[in-house]
């Protein structure tokens, strides 16, 4: 349950040095809409993150890998098809 | 020290369950009258089989020497267990002080440091590599903390006052100690165990040179193993030794990896400090580096406001991104969000690179207009 996913991310931040403060505003930037406090709850454990914030975060963290030469090591929360259609048909172009 | 602002509350604690894990709420004083009440919920929720305990401080109002040291026993019992305690408090620094307050406590009862290695004096250590080396995992790891309010000077200095005293008591050789900080461009000294150890600083300051002033300006170790035969600091080392110092250890402490001052332990005796005693000096200007990050120190106005701009522009980047590929693939807004985050993930382009390349390709060539007539 919250046990791993306090692992992954907890362990991900401290692995690539950064401080609760940095990551929550790397987060921030990629449009993480949680405020610092809970941030700070999710990676203690205190708290259950959405699989959104999961993944913002997850991706603020990969980022950090990619920018000392690593891949992206932490997982992500979306096995499930990724796009929702809300009526018509897509173009199909890539973003 | 008082944490909160908040309205004075009686003493209680209230112990319910999150999850399976158990919550301990304090509120009010906890101080030598009520401290052991709170020891003995923390005795019954081990006793119980709990391995890890959040305490939740929202409502402390204040806390002394008593109610840390129940606290630092508790979570040493925890650790002990492979448990811990999570501390919920509005109040950032307070964690950091729980932390320094365990570690002198493990420090005395001689527990195991585990991967802590010797650091000799004068080593460059950039503050990640002294921090993987030198963090004493085992021992506070089981302290994670939640807090969110920069502290203001009043308790960062408290807090610093706090490292300054355990430092003292448990660095050998130390009769002396104390923490220069940088604050509106001048050193100044913002904890000192004695007055000597004030004229001390104060003698680096004025003179400009000294192992704390190079520590607090380039960030690495300086240790002066016997002033008799130093002669780096022409001008301030007579005047140290007129003072009965004969050995200094100066370690930099960096907030947000800047150098903004050092934590200085002097000495009557040369050669005072042994490997052991290195490796502690560090441990704490860690702590104090730690306390001093999590408060903002360091960080000028101009540099807070230039990157809360670059903030908030890569936000409406995403965002307009995320507007497009909504458009283009008829999906809704995490759709579009999970779209674009594969993309840079696949690439390795940062997701604001990519966003930005979208919101680019919504550009079309200027229209061609008829001649005019």
């Amino acid at each position: 349950m919250a046990e791993p996913q306090i692992r992954v991310l907890d362990k991900a931040r401290l692995d690539v040095g950064l401080t609760h403060g940095e990551l929550w505003l790397r987060y921030f930037e990629l449009g993480g809409m949680s405020p610092t406090l809970e941030v700070e709850a999710i990676l203690a454990g205190a708290l259950l993150p959405s699989d959104h914030d999961h993944n913002v975060l997850a991706h603020a963290l990969n980022e950090r890998y990619v920018e000392l030469g690593g891949n992206h090591p932490v997982a992500y929360h979306d096995d499930s098809p990724p796009t929702q259609p809300v009526g018509g048909s897509g173009t199909g172009r890539a973003p | 020290m008082s944490p909160g602002n908040g309205p004075l509350l009686d003493f209680g604690v209230a112990a319910g369950l999150s999850g399976e894990q158990m919550v301990l709420s304090v509120r009010g004083t906890v101080d030598s009258h009520t401290a052991p009440e709170l020891g003995a919920f923390f005795d019954s929720a081990i006793a119980s089989g709990h391995r890890t305990v959040i305490l939740d401080m929202t409502d402390l109002g204040s806390i002394d020497a008593a109610g840390l040291a129940v606290i630092a026993s508790a979570a040493s019992r925890l650790i002990g267990v492979g448990g811990g305690i999570t501390v919920r408090s509005p109040w950032t620094t307070f964690a950091r002080i729980l932390d320094v307050t365990w570690l002198a406590g493990g420090l005395r009862l001689g527990l195991p440091r585990p991967g802590l290695e010797h650091l000799g004096p004068e080593q460059v250590t950039p503050r990640s590599t002294a921090s993987a080396r030198l963090r004493p995992a085992g021992l506070v790891h089981g302290l994670r903390r939640v807090g969110a309010v920069p502290a203001d000077n009043d308790v960062v200095d408290g807090a610093l006052r706090l490292v300054v005293a355990l430092a003292r008591v448990t660095v050998g050789g130390a009769d002396g100690v104390s923490v220069s900080l940088r604050r509106h461009g001048q050193l100044s000294t913002v904890a000192a165990s004695d007055r000597i150890i004030l004229e001390m600083d104060a003698d680096q300051y004025a003179t400009g040179e000294g192992p704390c002033v190079d520590a607090s300006v380039e960030g690495r170790w300086f240790h002066a193993e016997s002033l008799d035969k130093e002669d780096r600091w022409p001008a301030f080392t007579p005047r140290a030794r007129r003072l009965g110092i004969n050995a200094i250890l100066s370690s930099p402490l960096l907030a947000q990896l800047q150098p903004v001052g050092a934590l200085n332990i002097y000495s009557r005796t040369t050669s005072a400090f042994a490997a052991k005693d290195q490796e502690l000096a560090a441990v704490f200007a860690e702590e104090a580096s730690a306390i001093l990050t999590d408060a903002g120190v360091g960080v000028s106005d101009d540099q807070l406001a230039a990157r809360l701009q670059h903030s908030l522009l890569a936000r409406e980047t995403i965002a307009v991104a995320q507007g497009v590929v909504m458009e283009r693939e008829r999906v809704d807004q995490h759709g579009a969000y999970t779209i674009l985050r594969k993309a840079s993930q696949a690439s390795d382009q940062p997701l604001l690179e990519r966003a930005q390349d979208v919101v680019a390709s919504t550009r079309h060539p200027a229209p061609r207009l008829p001649p005019a007539a």
